[in-house]
């Protein structure tokens, strides 16, 4: 039981317990933001493992989990968008001339 | 315990603050886009901090390249996120007769 360990061991159920709760309630835009520091987090358990248990190809996994966490979220946010591929700009001219 | 374990350890101690304290704005925070900020300590201080500990006690070497390397990955990509939803939730809130509270974007 090193220090990287005992961190990983904290860091696991205070850092990522919150942004769990925040991924399951809410709007789903408003999700996303819970479910993007879940996967900061979970980049930092994984650092923080690889270094306690002395596996150093472990950190391969941090790896990916940090390239592919924000493509994850860029993918949820561009579907919770519609696909319009709009700016917020167009978005507010376009509900001024609905509602006018 | 020599220097560099020690240097290690108080890098370790900011990161872990660093993150637990955006943690526990994500839970506390009140409103949807004061709940964004707490995605960017964590993102660009909590990560590489953590990363510059560990790659101060492994040594000069590849792996120390590497660990640096995921912690610049992480710094760069949430302010992109952070960015991103903000847009999505601005975007869902304005949304033409949604009955989404219509908060300002701050």
């Amino acid at each position: 039981m090193n220090a990287w360990i005992v961190a990983a061991c904290v860091l696991l159920p205070a850092g990522l317990g919150p942004c769990l709760w925040r991924a399951c309630r809410g709007e789903p835009a408003q999700r996303l933001a819970g479910m993007s520091l879940a996967g900061v987090m979970a980049v930092a358990v994984f650092l923080l493992v690889a270094r306690g248990v002395h596996r150093t190809s472990y950190v391969d996994v941090a790896l990916v989990m940090a390239a592919l966490t924000p493509a994850g979220t860029l993918v949820f946010a561009r579907c919770l968008a519609g696909g319009s591929g709009q700016t917020p700009q167009q978005w507010r001219r376009a509900g001024d001339q609905g509602r006018g | 315990m020599d220097v560099r374990h020690g240097f290690a350890v108080a890098l370790l101690v900011c990161g872990m603050a660093a993150l637990l304290l955006s943690a526990l704005a994500l839970l506390a925070l009140p409103t949807p886009y004061a709940r964004l900020h707490a995605l960017s300590p964590a993102a660009s201080l909590g990560v590489p901090l953590i990363c510059l500990a560990l790659a101060l006690d492994a040594g000069p070497g590849r792996a120390a390249l590497k660990l640096l390397f995921i912690g610049a990955l992480t710094a760069v990509s949430g302010p992109v996120v952070t960015i991103v939803i903000g847009r999505t939730m601005a975007r869902e809130g304005e949304q033409p007769g949604g009955d989404a509270p219509g908060e300002p974007p701050a």
